[in-house]
Formats: C-alpha cells, structure tokens, sequence
C-alpha cells in the first residue's frame, strides 16, 4: 500500500468488522436456512425471502411502519423548525429552553413507553381522564386501535421533536447576521427571509434530522411494545415487533433472519431516497 | 443621488450593562454624487457609523439626512441605500438573476421591467455571462459584484455604501474588483462611502476621505491633503506607509533644538508657536528625508542605519538618532549605498517639516 493513511483505518476497521460485518453475514447465511434451535439446519436457498413476502402480516406491518415514519416525519419536522425558529437566539433563556426541551431526550426508549402506558391507562391515566374532560369518553388505547396508533405517534413527536429543535436550532445560530441585514436592505419581507435565507442555509441540517427521523422511527420497537404489546390486534405491529416476534417468539431464526436483511435494505434504500430528493430539492448550495 | 448629512450623531452600546461609545458626537456630510471613503484602525466605529447611516442601527443620539430629509427612525428598506457587507452575501438558493431580481420582486416590479434593469445591470457589472450560475460557487470577488448589483439595481438608491468590501478577496483580484466599482460609482453617480482600514484601497477609490479614530471624524479632506496636511499626529501617522515620523524638539527663540541640533524656523512659523509650549514634535513624511555620507549644513544631524527594507523600487531605511534615542524612516532610491551599522547625516528642512504640540497640528494659517 502506497498510502501509510490506510494503515490508520486498521483499528476502527477490526471493530466494524465485529460489530457490524461478521455478525451480516451470520445473518445473511441463517436467511437461506431453516433453523429452530435443537434441531440441524436445513438449507432451503430463498425460501425464507418468498415466504416473507407473501405473509400478510409483514405486508401489514411494512405498510404500517411507512405510513408510521411519515406521519411522524411530517408532524415532527415542522413542528421542530418551527419551535427552533420561535426560541430566542440569545439572552439567559436559551440555556433554560435547551435543557427543557433536551429532557425527553434524556429518557430511554422503555421508560418512555412505561411513562405513557401509566399515563393512558384507562383506570388511572391523565389521557383518558383528558380527553373525557374534552367530551371523548371512549379514549382506550388497550382496545381500541386508532388510539393505540395516534398515541404511539404522540409518544415519538414528544420524545424526538426536541432533537429536531436542537439541530435546527444549531443550525439557525450558524446563519450569519450578515444575510438577514442583505435580506433587509432588499426590502425583504418576513415570508421572503425564511424562504430565500433561512430555509436553504437550514438545508444540511434539515436533511440531517430528516434522516435520522426517518431511520430511528423506522425502527421503532419499545414505545408500542410497552404500551400494547403491538396491539390492539396488529395496529400497532410495526417491523421490528413482528421480526422479534417471528425470530425470538416463533424461534424461526432462518425465517428472523430473512426479514432483518429484507428489513436492513428497505432502510439503506428509503433513506437514500429521501437523502437523493432533498439534496436536488431547491438546487444550490449542496456541493 | 443624494446628500447625504450625519448630524452629531453618537452611538452607544450596550451589552450585559456595559456601555461602549462606539460614535461621539460624529458630523460629517457627503456631497451628492460623491465617493467617500471611511478610514481608521479596526474598532474605531466605522462600521458602526455606516449601519447608522444604511438603518440598521438607530443611533443613540443625532440625526441621519437624506437629501435634507431626516431619516433617523425609518429602516433600512425605506431608505433605499444599497450595502455591500465585508463578508460577501449572496442568496445560494437563486441563480445571479434571481440575487438581482431579489430587490425589485421584494417591491413588486413588474416581470418586463425586472428583465430589463437586470440585463443592465448585469451588463455594467460584467456578470451578463453569468446569470444563470449559482453564485454560491462563486470566489468573494464575484459574490461582492452580486451583492452590489443587488444594490444598484434599484433605480432611486440614495447611497452606496461598502463595509471593508475586500478583506475576502484574493489580493491578485483586488484591483479588477475595485475599478469595476468605482466605474458602476462614476457611471450612475451615486453618493458612496466605502469604510476600510487599507488606505489604499480609500485614497484610490475616494474623491474625499474621512479619518476616524476612537469614535471620532479626526479630519476629512481630499487624499493629498490627509498626506499633507494632516491635522494631528494620529492621521499623520496613519495615512502613509509607512507613516510620518514624528521627532520631539523643543522650541527656543528662532529655533528648533532636536538633542544638541538646530533647526532655524521662519518668522511665519514662529508666530504661531505659544511661549509656554516648550515640548514640539517634528513632523517629517520619509520620502522627504534626505541622507548625506558626511555633514553638512544642511544635514547636521548624525544618525546611524538600523534596518534597510527592500520595498520593490525603492527602499526604506530605519535611522537611529542617538542622541534622544529615536527611530525614523527615511525613502532612499535603490542605487544609494546604505548598509546597516552606516553614519549618515540628516537635516529637517522647514519647507518639508509640519509641526506638532501635543498630537495637534500647528496650523500655518488655514488652508
């Protein structure tokens, strides 16, 4: 190697390989494989991958787990923006709203889930007791599916918004003074400002909180596992419930396997998707 | 086109209740159609006392005019002054034709007319082949040319006004930059003022130049007057480069003693001068000293050479007069020997000297 660098990339390279490469290709090997602990394994080639897609249940759950991630993307993004552009840009309350809006992300994913299954209980719970006051008496999020579903939503915008805020945030700080000054002798008015300075100079930012949304809500797994299980029936049965389901619960590691790869490029090729379209959204800057 | 006056205007700020003077009591007016330039030391006020005068700041006390018209409270896109910031701003998120057309769509210009003035525009500024390019991948000489045509565009500008316009700019570029901007200012005659801290980007690009130090106008005049005839030590030293040097002396009856030297003064001068002031300083530009191997006359006072600096077609020379423990510099041409360590031999010729009593200068009866 001509290049002494790739000597230096050794290090983080052994632990990818660790972490990451060896335990893929364990997967993608059990994928073509027919695997229930105590017995052999029986290689049964794509089988697992055909089976995968004509079961129902993953249809449902893929479906579910898309609209799940844009939902959620499309009430947290500007939602975020906009608390980021409403917080003050200094004085002595930007620390106090930094810490507040940080706390939720300080909670993990299961406490976050417990915290919301004590808070809706129907027997004892705020929400419920909430929306009686608010005249919907019948809010019951054991049994009843649009509940569970809208208040899994609520759950991940009031535990992830702030992120957004935060990267916002940063980026906002970072515009310098100077275009709004430019923006002001331009005779720009407020919308105009947001359009043509703020927004694009937010581009980076956005695009990143964009993806990482997109990526951890993709995953979801602990807030609807707490709070029903995936239920009521399967309304809130997204992807990873029904891998742990199948892998852990059935004990069918080939078929696991086979869904976590299916699962893993469904992810890879979204975020692409939604990386590529919002580089060429509005041209300029990106290079 | 527009004159432009600035009535004692002084700016404070305040920070964490701390205040900071940035502007004292400044008066200052800029002849319609004009080039001004704006000169002093970082942190001076000069780019304070131009957002007074843009609207982005409203000073604490004074009066802003605008063709005899106070402007004081209104803001800036009511004023119509055109800023060119240091740190060049374009708007990525447009072509260079949407950046022109940003001011005239933000005041509802019809499409026909916005068409026109920005092919005009354009044209002035040398950016028609550029129009549909992203000027977010533009150096900062190209930006800046953006960024002012944003300013010229609109018809009825009042004032032009440049904030340290080259301080991003390849040195190399400079100069293209600087006569595409006086030649948009001479052909649209618009009043400007361009605020630097590089006197010679000011003196070539301004009619009039004022001096600032510490929130204060210390003098406002033509380029060769500031040269000449600067009214304190500060702008003598200041303007020029390097700037003027100042020698302690002190006055006796018809004479300027510099350690044990003397230099007569004419009777012109002598009148000027207070019996008590007793300590004077010398001032003295370096292209005016001349040096002599040996001593004469003309040249009583010994000094010996420091440091010779080879400055392309001529060279500047630091002399230590011994005797009061002082450095000066003095402009010799190339072709003359000078060697560190050297004695040579220096007069003050009165002609060529501007006196000085406690940084002011001892004015020789006006103009």
């Amino acid at each position: 190697m001509k290049n002494r660098a790739w000597w230096f990339l050794i290090p983080s390279l052994a632990v990818m390989s660790l972490s990451a490469f060896i335990p893929l290709m364990t997967v993608i090997n059990y994928a073509q494989y027919t695997v229930f602990p105590g017995s052999a394994p029986q290689f049964v080639g794509m089988e697992n991958f055909v089976e995968v897609f004509q079961d129902s249940v993953f249809i449902g759950s893929l479906g579910r787990q898309v609209l799940f991630s844009f939902e959620v993307l499309l009430i947290e993004i500007p939602l975020g923006l906009g608390i980021a552009l409403a917080l003050p840009k200094k004085g002595k309350w930007v620390g106090w709203s930094l810490v507040l809006l940080g706390v939720p992300l300080l909670i993990p994913w299961n406490v976050v889930g417990i915290i919301w299954r004590v808070f809706t209980r129907s027997d004892l719970g705020a929400v419920p007791k909430i929306f009686q006051w608010l005249g919907y008496g019948g809010y019951n999020a054991a049994s009843n599916p649009g509940d569970a579903w809208w208040t899994v939503v609520t759950m991940d915008v009031w535990h992830w918004t702030p992120l957004v805020v935060l990267l916002c945030y940063a980026g906002i700080q970072a515009i310098p003074e100077e275009f709004y000054r430019a923006a002001k002798i331009d005779g720009a008015s407020a919308w105009a400002k947001f359009r043509y300075v703020t927004l694009p100079k937010l581009k980076h930012a956005l695009i990143l909180a964009v993806l990482l949304r997109f990526m951890d809500s993709f995953k979801i797994y602990a807030e609807p596992f707490q709070l029903t299980g995936g239920g009521p029936g399967n309304s809130t049965t997204f992807l990873s419930i029904y891998t742990s389901r199948k892998a852990i619960g059935g004990f069918n590691m080939g078929m696991g396997a086979a869904i976590s790869i299916v699962y893993f490029f469904l992810v890879i090729l979204l975020s692409w998707l939604l990386y590529t379209i919002m580089l060429n959204v509005g041209g300029g800057s990106s290079k | 086109m527009s004159k432009i006056e600035l009535r004692n205007i002084t700016h404070i700020y305040e920070s964490g209740g701390e205040k900071t003077q940035a502007v004292k009591d400044v008066n200052l007016t800029l002849e319609e159609g004009t080039s001004n330039a704006l000169i002093g030391p970082s942190g001076c006020g000069k780019t304070t006392l131009l957002n007074i005068i843009s609207g982005l700041l409203t000073p604490t006390e004074g009066k802003v005019l605008i063709d005899g018209e106070d402007v004081t409270e209104l803001p800036p896109q009511d004023r119509d002054v055109a800023q060119v910031f240091q740190f060049p701003v374009v708007y990525d998120s447009m072509d260079v034709y949407g950046n022109l057309a940003f001011p005239l769509r933000n005041r509802d210009v019809p499409k026909e007319e916005i068409k026109e003035r920005v092919q005009e525009t354009a044209e002035l500024l040398g950016l028609v082949d550029k129009l549909h390019d992203n000027p977010g991948n533009f150096g900062p000489e190209w930006s800046q040319l953006v960024s002012l045509g944003r300013g010229i565009i609109r018809h009825d500008t009042t004032a032009l006004l440049f904030d340290e316009p080259m301080t991003d700019v390849d040195p190399g570029r400079k100069l293209t930059l600087r006569r595409r901007i006086s030649q948009a200012q001479q052909r649209l005659k618009v009043t400007s003022l361009y605020v630097t801290h590089d006197q010679h980007e000011a003196l070539t690009f301004a009619d009039k130049a004022a001096v600032m130090n510490q929130g204060q106008i210390v003098q406002y005049g033509s380029p060769e007057k500031l040269y000449e005839q600067p009214v304190s030590t500060f702008v003598g030293n200041f303007i020029g480069s390097p700037g003027m040097n100042f020698i302690d002396c002190v006055a006796t009856d018809s004479k300027l003693k510099v350690g044990s030297f003397e230099i007569p003064i004419s009777d012109e001068i002598k009148d000027l001068l207070d019996p008590s002031w007793t300590s004077l300083q010398v001032g003295i530009r370096p292209y005016q000293i001349d040096i002599a191997d040996e001593q004469r006359e003309d040249k009583p006072i010994s000094t010996t050479v420091t440091l010779t600096e080879h400055l392309g077609s001529y060279r500047i020379i630091t002399l230590k007069l011994p005797e009061i423990d002082k450095e000066i510099k003095a402009e010799v041409p190339l072709d003359e020997q000078v060697e560190v360590g050297d004695e040579k031999f220096i007069g003050l010729n009165q002609e060529n000297i501007r006196l000085f009593h406690e940084g002011q200068a001892i004015e020789n009866g006006g103009e």
